[in-house]
């Protein structure tokens, strides 16, 4: 069914302002801004190894977009909208464009790119409202995506999943360093750890993770610490998880090794590959040796050992 | 979590008031963002602000999580409410639809600092005074 008129204004920079409050006086009820400007500027202040957004046109005009609902009245709010872009005299002119946009459940809708996943070899990563019926071997995370958390399926977090299946062994002590929505750590109670911490300097990322916690099952053994994560290492951990960036894993590593009792492992992901060397060498100057090295597309996880008394 | 940028999406929104219809849930959608979620965390960041469109800047990551800031309401937003103008003039030039005393003015730059590109109140007021000129709302002195 076509409910909406998606009415799309491409305008100087200088209208953008002007261009969103005429289809807010329209009725549209709120706009959404394409600007090239807004792009560059998110780019100059993000490490490129964290950047995956096309690159705008160069000479691309911003494009402002608003919606209203097909019923009466439609045809006079839209000549109304013309009439006062006219009058903004911007150079060059806006251009409006029009198009029918199907009514969509978009409260629900995005669910669709959710599915239940299989990272590793006993791991099933699956939101709620999705049925999933676990074979006999499979250990299976229920995570909802919300803010902290999208899809259990992005390299960086498969690639910390499976070594986590690999490394964990029943009653471990495991601190999960930038835990997000939880599902290391999580992982890491369903795979036998006895004792799970998991830090996150981002009050919203604890929230969720605890949401998460406590969704499995696992509460009992798994806790939340907001905070740096540099300053909440206690010693005596048997496994040390890490999916961050590159540069934070280098300068983690001492820390891990230092918290880390003998023949603890850390694990650390989120690394680029060109930046790899780099997290190897931090390894190597902590004292920690590289077990095990993986890679899917443009990222690397490490598996470092520290050395047995 | 480790996760590279994949859009920017920017929008301006009603604060405290945010539905999953359009714009949110196109814009939003297309980069499969839980939209509820981004709803009910916007409404209750924006809640004090409720009345007023606040423009919000949307940064989602690969594994489709996101984040957002919020930014002070539009300088021709707050510009009307306080002229409590329903419409700007369409012909700002020649039609004057509202008069507001220059103090005011200095209110909104003051609030608008953090998102302006101005060095000074004072350059900020410029900018908010050529938004008002732009939008047929006399300055007077007061």
């Amino acid at each position: 069914m076509v409910k909406w008129l998606e009415i799309s204004v491409r305008t100087p920079v200088e209208g953008v302002e002007r261009v969103s409050e005429i289809l807010l006086e329209i009725g549209t009820g709120g706009v959404a801004i394409e600007d090239p400007a807004v792009i560059l500027e998110y780019a100059a202040r993000t490490q490129p190894e964290e950047w995956g957004v096309p690159e705008p046109a160069a000479d691309g005009l911003p494009l402002v977009k608003g919606y209203l609902p097909l019923e009466e009245g439609l045809v006079r709010r839209v000549a109304e909208l013309v009439e006062s872009l006219d009058l903004l005299a911007l150079s060059p002119a806006p251009e409006v464009s029009t198009r029918e946009v199907m009514d969509e459940d978009w409260s629900n809708s995005w669910k669709a790119y959710y599915k239940p996943v299989q990272v590793g070899r006993r791991l099933v990563v699956k939101p709620s409202w999705e049925e999933y019926h676990a074979r006999g071997w499979e250990l299976v995370i229920e995570i909802d995506p919300g803010m902290a958390f999208g899809c259990g399926t992005h390299a960086t977090t498969s690639l910390c999943l499976g070594l986590l299946e690999k490394y964990i062994r029943p009653g471990m002590t495991v601190y999960d360093i930038g835990t997000g929505s939880g599902i290391l750590a999580v992982a890491a109670a369903l795979l036998g750890a006895g004792q799970v911490t998991a830090v996150d300097i981002d009050p919203v990322a604890c929230r969720t993770a605890g949401e998460n916690i406590e969704r499995n099952g696992v509460a009992d053994r798994v806790g939340v610490v907001q905070g740096d994560l540099m300053n909440l290492l206690g010693a005596g951990a048997d496994l040390i998880v890490a999916n961050i960036i590159a540069s934070v894993i280098t300068g983690l590593a001492p820390q891990a090794a230092g918290a880390l009792a003998p023949g603890g492992i850390f694990v650390a992901s989120g690394i680029i590959r060109e930046r790899a060397e780099e997290v190897v060498a931090a390894f190597t100057g902590a004292g920690l040796t590289v077990e095990e090295q993986l890679a899917e597309g443009p990222w690397v996880a490490l598996a470092g050992k520290k050395q047995e008394l | 979590m480790a996760k590279r940028v994949s859009a920017i999406v920017k929008l301006q929104v009603p604060a405290g008031k945010a539905t999953p219809a359009p714009p949110v849930g196109p814009a939003l959608g297309q980069h499969g963002v839980n939209i509820m979620a981004f709803v009910k965390e916007y409404n209750e960041r924006t809640a004090a602000q409720a009345g007023l469109i606040i423009p919000v800047e949307i940064t989602v990551y690969e594994d489709r999580s996101f984040t957002f800031v919020t930014k002070t309401p539009p300088a021709a937003v707050l510009l009307k409410k306080a002229a409590g103008l329903e419409k700007a003039s369409g012909e700002p030039k020649a039609k004057k639809v509202a008069k507001i005393p220059r103090s005011k003015v200095r209110e909104i730059a003051e609030l608008k600092m953090p998102d302006l590109n101005a060095a000074s109140v004072e350059a900020a007021m410029l900018m908010v005074e050529g938004t008002a000129r732009s939008m047929g709302i006399e300055i007077v002195e007061g």
